[in-house]
């Protein structure tokens, strides 16, 4: 019984594997934003990334 | 025959004889039909002669407890796979081991056409057993030995435990001189769910053949009132809750792996890994005190949706770069907004050289639609730090290994418990052997076959 479930199991995990990579999946997150102006192009201080402006790395051990 | 008299239906049922028992004249039922060789008054604990007419006292022996009861009635009836059979007799076993005493049950069961068979229980295990037809091959040369075997019709059973069995307590009827306080050495062989027993009386051996039954089957087949009690620990022929062969399993997954090498390494080839940007950068503290941000040119992804990977890489040293960015579509507004550091630390403490961090930093974006694409970029860096270049690069349809780690992973994590949970209940059996685990060279769990 549980070689069948396996056996399936098995399948669909690389059924999954092969149908992420062909679309194009990936483990990092990534924000994705909808509407951002055209104008940006032509004046990218117009837009404000979520992440800027806050710090970060200081320093080492 | 009278016109009156009703005809008889089916073959008439088998009556009980009933006698008396000469000890103290309390009634002695006889069921089995002269098949019984002894029979034990429950009055007074005389076993008698029961192929005596006059019922000849052979032994009286005395009970040291009282709470020695059948958990299935004498004279009880019931259909055991197909066959009806009644309770006739039982007796309570014991055997001492490293100063432990582990006592069992054991019920003989007569059907007057099928003959006898017996079951035995043991904190709850029960077992179906029958003489053997054929005599079993052992060596009993390695009788004691862990690889000891023994062959019956075709099977192999792997030596369990030698004992000595002694007998405590016995009530109704038995086809042998059955005595209290006799001695029988007993040695069992498992190849669950069954078990191969020899049991030697002086020079007399009986080989048997035993099956797991479940308390419910036993309840079920005797129409018992209640539950039946529930086992307790792991018995010798015991089936495993793992039914399906573990190298089997280990087998497929081994298939899986290389079907998933073989996926990655056909994606990888597959895969365009195109180059559709590339730049080199400066970052420089004075001229960043306007506006930071600027735009890159427009590059083109083309073919499905799939992957972006964006390089960012600065030769920073004990320092650290920060760079916004924002992947957009030109044509649909569509954009992709993430931070990325490139930082890199080293020296020297009381614990030696230490490094932490790296000048390279890669993240992929998923499945990015075709379109003409730009980058936003807004760096930012450490105060200390006055000007530093970094490069850019952006490649499209770039293969993510780490998807085919999770898979491997995923196809290896049930292998990984159904092999932990044959493992411990196989180890648990074999505690109770002869053989324990510390000397076992080989798991025999996971030899059953599927289904």
């Amino acid at each position: 019984m549980f070689r069948k479930f396996y056996l399936l199991y098995g399948l669909l995990t690389l059924s999954t594997a092969a149908f992420g990579q062909y679309r194009g999946w990936s483990l990092d997150t990534i924000n994705q934003l909808k509407n951002v102006p055209k104008s940006v192009r032509d004046n990218p201080g117009s837009y404000r990334s979520v992440y800027g402006g806050y710090h970060h790395y200081t320093g080492g051990k | 025959m009278s016109a009156g008299a009703p005809p008889l239906s089916g073959p008439p049922k088998p009556q009980a004889k009933a006698l008396n028992c000469p000890k103290c004249g309390a009634a002695i039922v006889l069921r089995s039909f002269g098949q019984a060789e002894t029979v034990v008054c429950g009055s007074c604990h005389s076993i008698l002669d029961a192929k005596d007419p006059s019922l000849a006292i052979l032994q009286q022996f005395e009970i040291k407890t009282s709470d020695i009861r059948p958990l299935i009635p004498l004279g009880t009836r019931g259909k055991l796979r197909g066959t009806d059979y009644e309770v006739i007799g039982f007796q309570r076993r014991s055997t001492k081991v490293d100063g432990i005493t582990y006592c069992w049950h054991e019920y003989v069961l007569f059907n007057p056409y099928k003959g006898v068979r017996y079951l035995s229980e043991y904190n709850g295990h029960w077992n179906d057993i029958s003489i053997c037809k054929t005599l079993p091959s052992v060596d009993s040369a390695f009788l004691n030995s862990p690889g000891a075997s023994a062959d019956y019709l075709g099977e192999s059973y792997k030596h369990f435990q030698t004992s000595d069995a002694n007998t405590d307590f016995v009530l109704g009827e038995f086809p042998w001189q059955v005595r209290v306080g006799e001695h029988a050495a007993v040695t069992d062989f498992v190849h669950p769910p069954r078990v191969l027993s020899s049991e030697k009386l002086d020079k007399e051996v009986t080989w048997s053949i035993g099956e797991y039954m479940y308390g419910q089957e036993i309840w079920d087949a005797f129409k018992l009132p209640g539950t039946p009690p529930e086992p307790m620990g792991v018995y010798e022929n015991q089936p495993s809750p793992v039914t399906t062969s573990v190298t089997r399993i280990w087998v497929a997954f081994a298939a899986f792996a290389v079907f998933l090498l073989g996926l990655m390494a056909g994606f990888n080839m597959r895969a365009k890994k195109e180059p559709v940007f590339h730049e080199t950068y400066h970052y420089n503290r004075a001229e960043s005190k306007g506006e930071a941000s600027f735009v890159t040119d427009v590059f083109e992804l083309t073919g499905h949706p799939s992957t972006v990977e964006v390089k960012t890489h600065a030769p920073v040293d004990n320092h650290w770069i920060y760079v916004n960015y924002a992947l957009i579509n030109q044509d649909t507004e569509q954009a992709w907004d993430f931070g990325r550091e490139v930082s890199y630390y080293h020296g020297y403490d009381s614990d030696g050289s230490w490094s932490e961090g790296q000048q390279n930093d890669a993240v992929v974006i998923a499945s990015v639609p075709p379109g003409h694409y730009y980058l936003r970029i807004e760096p930012e860096a450490d105060a200390s730090l006055p000007g530093i270049p970094y490069t850019v690069d952006v490649t499209h349809d770039v293969p993510v290994f780490g998807i085919y780690g999770i898979a491997f992973l995923a196809l290896l994590m049930p292998v990984v418990i159904i092999s932990f949970r044959a493992y411990t209940f196989e180890r648990s059996r074999w505690s109770e052997s002869d053989h324990p685990p510390m000397q076992l060279s080989s798991m025999s769990g996971g030899s059953e076959d599927d289904e």
